[in-house]
C-alpha cells in the first residue's frame, strides 16, 4: 500500500474517532477562547494596542491549544494498546505519522477558523481584504506546530507526566516559529497590510526542515 | 591513580594560571575598564557549550545509526556538561551587560538563542529522567536531541532580523576587528583551561551512565535469584530500591 | 575599582556552578559504586 493511501485511511480513522464525540475539538476551541478573553484583562484592547499585541496573543493561544490538543494523539493509542496494532499493520511508519499530522492539522485549523473571527470582533481588528494572506500565514504556522507537536506527542506518550512534558518539549522548539508567525501577522494587521515575504519564507523553511527530519526519523519513533 | 593525580595537578595549575592571566596579565580595555575581564570566561564558557552540544548531536545520530549504548551515555553526559557551561555563560552575561550596557538582559539574537538552547537541553535532560525503559529512552531522546539541534540555527536566524546590542565577534572577524595580541593569547588560554576542566567531568558523567546500566543489570539478576528458588514468594512484594533515590 | 562587584560575582558564579556540578557528579559516582558493591555482595551471598 502506498504511503499516501495508508495515510489517507488513517486520517479517515482519526476523523471518525474525533467526530464521534468532538470532545477534543470542543475543549480546544473553548480553551483558546478563554486565553483570548483572559488576555483582554491583561491589557486594554484599544485598536492601537490590539494591533501591537494582538498577533502575539493570537499565536500564543494557538500554540497553547496546540500543545494541549496534540497530547491525546498518541497517548490515546497507548492507553488503548492500539499503537501495537498500528505498528503491525503493513504500512510505513511515516504513513502513521502523516495520517496523525493531517488529522491534527484539520483539528487545529478548525479551532483557528472559530478563534480568528472571535478575536477580530473582541479586539476590533479588521480582517477585510487580508483573509487570503492571513490564511496563508495561518496554514504555514499551523503546519510547523503540528509537525513538531505530533512527533513530540509520539515521544512524550512513553514518558511519565506526559501531559506536562509535551508543552515543555514543544514550546521552546516552536520559539522561532512564534517569532516569524507573529511578525508576519503583525504586518497583515498594520494600517497598510502587506504580506512580509521574509517571514512567510521563514515559516515555510521551518516546516520543510522539521517535516524532512520527521520523515527521516519516523521509523525510530514507531519502533517497539 | 598516579596519572590522575598528575592530571589534576596539571589542570589546577592551568586554571590558576589562566585566572591569573585573565585578571592581571591581559591589559585593561580602553573603553570598558576592568569589567571586560568577565569576557575571558564568558567566551570560554560559550565555546565549551557549543563543543558539548555538538558532541550531543553527533552522539544522537551515532546512537540511532549504531544502537550502541555508549553513544547514548556520551550524549547525556555532554548534554549535562553543555547545560552547565551554558548556565555559566547565562550568569556571567548579564553581570557583564549591567555595568557596560546599563541593562541586565536584552532580547538580541545571541542572547535569545543561548537562552532557548539552555531551555531545549534542559528539557532533553528532563525527558530522559521521565522514561524508564533504557532502549526507548535512548532512541526517543536521540530523536528529540536532533530536533533541538536543528532548531538552534532557526532560533538564531529568526532573531537576527532584529537590531542587536551584542557586539559582533571580535575574533576571526576581519582585519579591523582586532584585539590586543596579549588578550588574544589569554583568551585562548582560558578556553583551553575551561575545556581541560570540563573534559574530566564529562568523562565522569559518562561513567555514571555506564554504572547505572550495570546497577540495573545487577538488580535484575538479584531479583531473579531471590524469586526463583522458592517460587512461592512471587506475589510477595520484591524488595525494590527507588532508582531515583539511589541515583 | 569601578564595577568590581560585578566582576567579583561573575568570578564566583563561574566557580560555584562548576564546583556544584562537579560535586554532584562525584557524589553520583560514589553512590553508584556503593550500590554496585552492595548488589555484588548480595549476589555472592544469595
Amino acid at each position: 500500500m502506498s504511503t499516501a493511501r495508508a495515510a489517507a485511511i488513517l486520517l479517515g480513522k482519526e476523523l471518525r474517532l474525533e467526530f464521534r464525540t468532538r470532545e477534543l475539538l470542543n475543549a480546544t476551541v473553548v480553551f483558546a477562547i478563554v486565553v483570548v478573553v483572559l488576555f483582554s484583562f491583561a491589557f486594554n484592547p484599544t485598536p492601537d494596542e490590539s494591533r501591537h499585541y494582538g498577533p502575539g496573543l493570537l499565536w500564543i493561544a494557538f500554540l497553547f491549544s496546540g500543545s494541549l490538543m496534540l497530547h491525546p494523539s498518541f497517548a490515546r493509542e497507548r492507553s488503548n494498546d492500539t499503537l501495537d496494532a498500528l505498528r503491525m499493520a503493513p504500512v510505513s511508519g511515516f504513513a502513521i505519522l502523516l495520517g496523525k499530522m493531517l488529522a491534527n492539522f484539520i483539528f487545529l485549523s478548525l479551532a483557528e477558523v472559530v478563534l480568528v473571527p472571535v478575536f477580530a470582533v473582541l479586539y476590533d481588528v479588521s480582517l477585510a481584504g487580508i483573509v487570503g494572506r492571513l490564511v496563508l500565514v495561518l496554514v504555514l504556522g499551523s503546519i510547523g506546530i503540528i509537525v513538531t507537536g505530533t512527533v513530540f506527542s509520539a515521544i512524550s506518550a512513553h514518558a511519565r507526566m506526559r501531559e506536562l512534558l509535551l508543552p515543555l518539549l514543544m514550546l521552546p522548539i516552536l520559539a522561532p516559529l512564534l517569532i516569524a508567525a507573529v511578525e508576519a501577522t503583525s504586518a497583515l494587521f498594520s494600517r497598510r497590510p502587506y504580506l512580509d515575504q521574509t517571514w512567510a519564507a521563514f515559516l515555510a523553511g521551518f516546516d520543510i526542515v522539521f517535516l524532512t527530519a520527521s520523515w527521516l526519523l519516523c521509523d525510530f519513533l514507531m519502533e517497539e | 591513580m598516579k596519572s590522575r593525580i598528575i592530571g589534576s595537578a596539571f589542570a589546577a595549575a592551568l586554571i590558576i594560571f589562566a585566572g591569573y592571566a585573565a585578571l592581571y596579565i591581559a591589559p585593561v580595555d580602553m573603553r570598558q575598564g576592568q569589567i571586560y575581564r568577565i569576557f575571558f570566561f564568558h567566551l570560554a564558557a560559550w565555546v565549551s557549550t557549543f563543543t558539548a552540544l555538538t558532541i550531543v548531536f553527533v552522539s544522537n545520530i551515532s546512537y540511532l545509526a549504531t544502537r550502541r549504548q555508549r553513544w547514548d551515555s556520551l550524549g547525556v553526559a555532554a548534554a549535562e556538561v553543555g547545560v552547565a557551561c551554558c548556565t555559566i555563560g547565562l550568569i556571567t552575561g548579564p553581570l557583564w551587560a549591567k555595568p557596560v550596557w546599563g541593562i541586565w538582559w536584552t532580547w538580541d539574537a545571541r542572547l535569545t538563542t543561548t537562552f532557548l538552547m539552555w531551555l531545549l537541553y534542559v528539557s532533553y535532560l528532563m525527558l530522559r529522567g521521565l522514561m524508564e525503559d533504557p532502549r526507548r529512552r535512548a532512541t526517543l531522546s536521540a530523536v528529540f536531541g536532533i530536533f533541538a539541534f536543528l532548531d538552534v540555527p532557526l532560533v538564531y536566524m529568526s532573531n537576527r532580523l532584529f537590531p542587536t546590542q551584542h557586539p559582533q565577534p571580535v575574533f576571526f572577524g576581519g582585519p579591523n576587528s582586532g584585539v590586543d595580541p596579549t588578550m588574544a593569547k589569554v583568551i585562548v588560554l582560558c578556553m583551553i583551561a575551561v575545556l581541560v576542566i570540563m573534559i574530566p567531568v564529562l568523562i565522569d558523567r559518562y561513567k555514571v551512565e555506564g554504572m547505572r546500566a550495570e546497577v540495573e543489570e545487577l538488580r535484575q539478576e538479584v531479583e531473579l535469584r531471590t524469586s526463583q528458588p522458592a517460587g512461592t514468594h512471587l506475589d510477595a512484594p520484591a524488595r525494590t530500591v527507588n532508582v531515583k533515590e539511589v541515583l | 575599582m569601578k564595577d568590581f562587584q560585578f566582576l567579583f560575582s561573575a568570578w564566583i558564579a563561574v566557580w560555584a556552578v562548576f564546583f556544584v556540578y562537579e560535586v554532584t557528579v562525584a557524589r553520583r559516582l560514589s553512590k553508584l559504586r556503593g550500590e554496585i558493591d552492595r548488589l555484588k555482595q548480595q549476589l555472592r551471598e544469595g
